[in-house]
């Protein structure tokens, strides 16, 4: 008898901790989400694929247990406790992460996602799918941005147009818009967001000391400022010649200390070699007077 | 002297310092301990080869481990040859003669090792050509490769040149030699029959040998410390790291020579050629470099403890009174400063006393090997996050401490092999040094 209340004591312990380890909790309304359609041979090859790029440098190869060794532990996917989860659980999970695992919100597009879970479920021969519930169709603005630069303006135009209910094409006005350039490390914003005016145009002045490439080009890229997602936009990429040209060779272009092995300094290649030369020269001296040790002897004898 | 002493003086020498040369009982027990030995080492290098660098403790933390301190004491220890054959013999120090072969053993065995142990810390050895083929002559990797090579051939010949004329002596004179030996002693003599030509080509070439030998120890084991200094961690980022390590390897190697002439006086009877002078000579040599060493760590330790930049304050709390005090203060007491207040006492420089100091002052020297290499990098400056306590704190695995011991058993056998084949006293010089100018080869 009190082998059993120890038991249940031990149980009771073990099933508190594993519950106060287990903190990421996926809301109820997410755990009921289905995938829009039903998974195909063809949506598991494209997870897999994703999964090698994104997923497998933690989690490992599926059903070998060889996920990295970090806290809290990825674990192995094709195992029992990953395929416990219902489909809508595991997508939250995908899509907003949690620190190690990070957020493929922006990374991963929402086909992309079922297509992991996709290939997750492939290996769980007791897997049926839910049925799955079509996205409802999209009622709000679709907006398509096109920019330009205006020479005599010294600005760069954007242009919003958007599909009108009967099919036809608008001018959108009302749009906030947000220029970027692109520089070493992600972009940097040019300007405050604007909004496009009745003809659905914003415009942006453009610095006149940006530096560009050899040739003055700037990779500029134009959004729309739309953080709820209520929209759906396209942005516009441009590749304009109106920044100042900048050549600035890399840092490993030059003979340095820093640099690769053909960009080494010539004084160390040169110490180096003469170093080696001459000390190894001695050596060869030394060992041609051993081999004339012998030579001496036999004239002698 | 006549030419009956003549005779007599050179037949003794010769006896004495060649009896050890047959294959004997204790010999083959010995050697069969340390090859078994090494058969478990390379066992646990193999597991180590099959499933990877992470058999041993080594994590992200800590990549450098037992592996890389083992490396660092081996071309201390290698260096002794330097001091000992170019320093001392270049300023003629005669007391020298019998310990010189000793040190240039010493010195081969440990140079020749060294080179393996680094590929014991490599998870792909066998991509160990691509540090010529991809190198870089700016970086001090390929320049610890090019040096330690160097030495070593330096060294070789350094131990081989002065034998040239042992082997003439011992391949005519010793009748006792196994017959199987003979040839080899008659091939690496090199026909030598004491001619001055020879004699000249020999002396020189040795003169030369010793000149080079100074630059090139003091290169291996600077740019051996530059592996460390030249990147910025608490610890190592340091300009006196080169003076640092080369004034501990003379440490390291004088202690090793004096356990050397020790176990040579003892086993093969040389009471008469190591004789208490040696000792109490060798254990000056062993105080003074040990003052010099005293001094760059006071260097090492006292001028950032002034400054305490973050990461040094917590590397020097961890060693002053943290976690590896006491590992820090058994090395810096025990190894360094109790040493040196003894060995000033003629009396703890008798061979008996200086061999325990000599023992003390060695494994607290691999020890302090240890500290410079693991402590600092448990705090890296950029934790890494979400990582599993073990790799937070470094522990050497079983199978790590076999691999790190192998290089040790290597190093006994190649001392073992040259000291019982070849004559561990110059022979040749000895006999020169007692007045003996000419010896009869006929």
């Amino acid at each position: 008898m009190r082998f059993k209340n120890l038991l249940i004591i031990i149980f009771i312990c073990s099933v508190g901790t594993r519950v106060a380890a287990q903190t990421w909790i996926v809301p109820d309304d997410q755990k009921a989400v289905v995938a829009p359609v039903k998974f195909t041979p063809d949506m598991q090859k494209q997870g897999e694929q994703l999964y090698s790029k994104n997923c497998q440098s933690c989690h490992g190869n599926m059903g070998k247990d060889n996920w990295a060794k970090l806290t809290p532990p990825p674990g192995d996917l094709a195992k029992d406790k990953a395929q416990k989860q219902t489909d809508g659980e595991i997508f939250y999970r995908i899509t907003t992460g949690k620190i190690p695992m990070p957020e493929f919100r922006n990374i991963l597009s929402e086909d992309e996602r079922w297509s992991l879970i996709a290939f997750m479920r492939s290996f769980n021969p007791k897997y049926v799918q839910p049925n799955p519930v079509a996205k409802a169709a999209f009622t709000g603005r679709i907006v398509t941005l096109a920019m330009q630069y205006s020479d005599p303006m010294k600005k760069v135009l954007v242009t919003a147009t958007e599909q009108l209910k009967d099919g036809q094409k608008g001018l959108a006005s009302g749009v906030e818009v947000m220029l970027f350039v692109k520089r070493y490390f992600g972009k940097m914003q040019v300007g405050d967001i604007k909004t496009t005016n009745a003809k659905g145009e914003a415009a942006f002045e453009f610095p006149a000391d940006l530096p560009g490439n050899k040739e003055g080009y700037v990779e500029l890229t134009a959004t729309v400022n739309d953080p709820k997602s209520v929209m759906m936009t396209t942005p516009a990429n441009a590749n304009l010649a109106i920044g100042v040209p900048t050549d600035k060779p890399s840092l490993t272009a030059t003979r340095a200390w820093w640099s690769t092995r053909a960009n080494a300094p010539v004084w160390i290649l040169l110490t180096y070699t003469l170093s080696v030369l001459i000390v190894w020269g001695f050596i060869g001296y030394i060992v041609m007077s051993i081999l004339r040790i012998k030579k001496l002897s036999k004239g002698d004898a | 002297m006549t030419m009956d002493d003549n005779k007599l003086t050179i037949d003794k020498i010769t006896a004495d310092l060649t009896h050890h040369i047959r294959i004997n009982k204790g010999f083959l027990l010995w050697m069969g301990f340390l090859t078994v030995s090494l058969l478990i080492c390379l066992y646990a290098y193999s597991l180590q080869l099959r499933n990877g660098l992470g058999v041993a403790g080594i994590r992200d933390f800590v990549t450098w481990g037992m592996y890389l301190s083992n490396f660092v004491f081996f071309v201390a220890a290698s260096l002794i040859g330097m001091l000992i054959s170019a320093v001392l013999g270049l300023i003629g120090m005669k007391w020298l003669t019998p310990i010189t072969r000793i040190a240039e053993t010493i010195a081969v065995a440990f140079a020749a090792v060294a080179g393996l142990v680094i590929v014991s810390d490599m998870g792909r050895p066998e991509r160990l050509a691509y540090v010529f083929i991809y190198g870089r002559p700016q970086s001090p990797i390929l320049w610890d490769v090019t040096v330690i090579t160097t030495y070593f051939v330096l060294s070789l010949l350094l131990l081989f040149l002065p034998m040239i004329a042992d082997m003439a002596i011992i391949h005519r004179k010793v009748a006792s030699l196994p017959s199987w030996l003979k040839p080899i002693y008659k091939t690496l003599s090199l026909n030598f029959t004491d001619q001055p030509e020879q004699n000249k080509i020999i002396s020189r070439s040795i003169r030369i040998l010793l000149i080079l030998l100074i630059p090139a120890a003091l290169s291996i084991h600077t740019v051996t410390s530059w592996l460390f200094a030249v990147t910025s961690r608490a610890g190592w980022d340091s300009t006196v790291f080169g003076p640092y390590f080369v004034s501990g390897a003379f440490v390291a190697g004088s202690a090793a020579v004096i356990i050397a002439m020790y176990f040579f006086r003892k086993n093969y009877k040389l009471q008469d050629y190591l004789t208490d002078l040696h000792f109490n000579n060798m254990g000056k040599v062993l105080a003074t470099v040990s003052l010099v060493y005293l001094y760059f760590n006071i260097n090492e330790f006292l001028v950032p403890g002034y400054k305490l930049k973050r990461a040094d304050a917590v590397h020097l709390q961890e060693l002053f009174a943290g976690k590896d005090a006491l590992m820090f203060w058994l090395v810096q007491i025990g190894g360094l400063i109790l040493p040196i207040l003894f060995l000033l006492f003629r009396r703890f420089r008798k061979p008996g006393p200086v061999l325990l100091i000599s023992i003390a002052v060695l494994i607290g020297a691999w020890f302090k090997r240890y500290l410079i290499v693991i402590p600092t990098q448990e705090h890296p400056f950029l934790p890494i996050q979400h990582v599993p306590a073990n790799f937070m704190h470094y522990s050497p695995t079983l199978i790590e401490t076999l691999i790190s011991v192998a290089p040790f058993i290597l190093v006994l056998i190649i001392i073992t092999l040259i000291s019982k084949f070849f004559p561990v006293i110059p022979l040749h010089e000895t006999a020169v040094e007692k007045g003996i100018d000419h010896i009869k080869f006929d």
